[in-house]
């Protein structure tokens, strides 16, 4: 059985609980054992902390990195934002001596050490690279014949220098097929949701990059938008109830790529508590029970 | 024979003793001293003991947002010496050295007029530049009360500086999390008193939380 150690967050176990849920049920069809990381913190969130302190960002990252080593296990993520603050961490903390022994001379006093032995992977790459797509694909009993539109989330693309910054997304996309939906392009894929941007301007945020995405999408006429992010899912749940004070009317529901793959496992939508969502994904799961 | 700047260090460090922070000697003839506040009486009337050609030269504040920082400037023997010290901009207080250094007089009142800083000790605390109806609100050079965080950034800093997680977890959600089968929370570090100690104990030794601005007792930013 693959094993990795869980690193679930802050937004997934807090927000929406659901996608905690959704995975749990897939992991264990596919036989991918998530040991859970007791004691652990937020990575630390790549955008405030690492720009107020650069030391607090890598120490406090480097003992969740260290939890995962003490297990002796790699480290999966279900979220793009931790995802970009672990593997970028890892690096550093990998192959800057001097950083690691800076970062390490903190967490001794605490009784921590790490040594840079783990492998950080986005679940998406675990279930593509370790389970593969076939095994996958013979656990859908229920193919979904909906059309689709994917937001990658912007850590999706991030990549070691001089990698294929579209390795990720193409993964995501193959799975996401796997679930038996169509897949609509709608030109603007890698624009971000404006998450980030919602710390430091409101309105930009919304206006300018979460509407120009769902007028986009709206216009490609497809059933739902798929997501692996759990801060841009909540950028486009709580974002379109936002923008009604700007007389903005979108109700389009936005799925977890684990929630989909549940679904099409045959999971019945009422046990993966999909009313955590702001947005009407219920609804879309019984129109999907439906077909 | 010149003091030497290393000399000056020397001097200073044995009177301060823990209440020395860090001592430099960027270039010739230059030193800075960073020193808790607490001493910076104590450390003035030391240097006049010991250096008889000691000269005030002035003070300089820079309001840092949420902290200001004073700088003494005292020549000694044809070196600069400088003496910094920070203070919190809530206690908004300068304690005087007029009594030790009489040449502090101006400076000190102009500081407290132009930061709407109130002088303690000073023999006379009385406007010295700005007319006597200003307003005690708008101070010249004096900035609000912010840190580095632009204000929709504060309530993520604080929640991840006090709980560890950007996303603190409601009664209602525990509550509903176990409804739908799950551990009431997470194996969050909140949930485990070694855990949130390792996790405070990095949040002091590093400098994120210091500028943001949180406040260790009362647990929040000193900042909405």
């Amino acid at each position: 059985m693959v094993r990795y150690a869980s690193f679930l967050g802050c937004q997934i176990p807090m927000r929406i609980p659901s996608i905690e849920i959704a995975s749990k049920k897939v992991f264990e069809k596919i036989g991918l054992e998530a040991v859970d990381l007791l004691g652990y913190s937020c990575c630390p969130e790549p955008v405030i902390s690492r720009l107020l302190d650069k030391t607090a960002w890598l120490a406090v990252s480097a003992r969740n990195l260290a939890l995962a080593e003490e297990l002796g296990l790699d480290l999966m993520t279900l979220c793009n934002g931790c995802y970009e603050t672990l593997v970028e961490t890892n690096e550093v903390l990998k192959h800057e001596p001097e950083e690691l022994h800076k970062i390490n001379e903190v967490l001794k006093r605490y009784g921590k050490e790490y040594a840079g032995k783990v492998k950080v992977k986005h679940a998406v790459e675990v279930l593509y690279e370790d389970i593969g797509v076939d095994k996958i694909k013979q656990h859908v009993v229920k193919p979904q014949r909906i059309r689709v539109a994917l937001h990658y989330g912007c850590h999706m693309y991030r990549e070691p220098e001089g990698g294929d910054i579209n390795r990720k997304p193409n993964m995501m996309k193959e799975l996401t097929r796997v679930t038996g939906v169509e897949i609509v392009d709608y030109g603007i894929e890698r624009l971000c949701c404006g998450y980030p941007s919602m710390q430091a301007d409101e309105e930009f945020s919304l206006k300018q990059r979460l509407l120009l995405k769902l007028r986009r999408i709206k216009e490609a006429g497809v059933d739902a938008v798929v997501l692996s992010c759990p801060a841009c899912q909540i950028q486009f749940e709580i974002g379109q109830i936002m923008l009604k004070q700007y007389g903005v009317q979108y109700r389009i529901p936005c799925i977890n790529l684990m929630e989909l793959m549940a679904i099409s496992f045959g999971v019945p939508s009422k046990d993966l508590h999909l009313e955590f969502h702001k947005g009407p994904v219920v609804q879309l799961a019984q129109k999907m029970e439906a077909m | 024979m010149t003091i030497s700047e290393n000399e000056i260090i020397a001097y200073l460090k044995q009177e301060l003793g823990e209440d020395l922070i860090e001592a430099s000697r960027p270039r010739q003839r230059r030193v800075f001293v960073r020193l808790k506040l607490k001493a910076l009486r104590k450390v003035v009337n030391a240097m006049k003991r010991q250096y008889q050609t000691l000269r005030f030269m002035t003070i300089s504040v820079v309001d840092h947002g949420l902290d200001f920082e004073f700088l003494y400037h005292f020549h000694v023997d044809g070196a600069v010496v400088t003496l910094r010290t920070e203070k919190r901009k809530e206690d908004n207080t300068l304690e005087s050295i007029v009594d030790v250094i009489p040449a502090a007089n101006f400076i000190e009142r102009e500081i407290a007029e132009l930061f709407g800083i109130k002088l303690v000790n000073h023999p006379k605390p009385q406007y010295l530049i700005l007319t006597k109806d200003w307003p005690d609100d708008k101070r010249p050079l004096r900035r609000p009360l912010e840190g580095e965080l632009p204000k929709q950034a504060r309530p993520v800093a604080e929640a991840l500086i006090s709980t560890s997680c950007v996303a603190p977890i409601s009664a209602f959600m525990q509550k509903k999390r176990e409804e739908a089968g799950l551990s009431k929370t997470p194996p969050f570090a909140f949930t485990d008193e070694k855990a949130m100690q390792e996790f405070h104990g990095i949040m002091k030794d590093t400098s994120l939380a210091k500028k943001a601005g949180f406040d260790w007792k009362k647990k929040r930013l000193r900042h909405k």
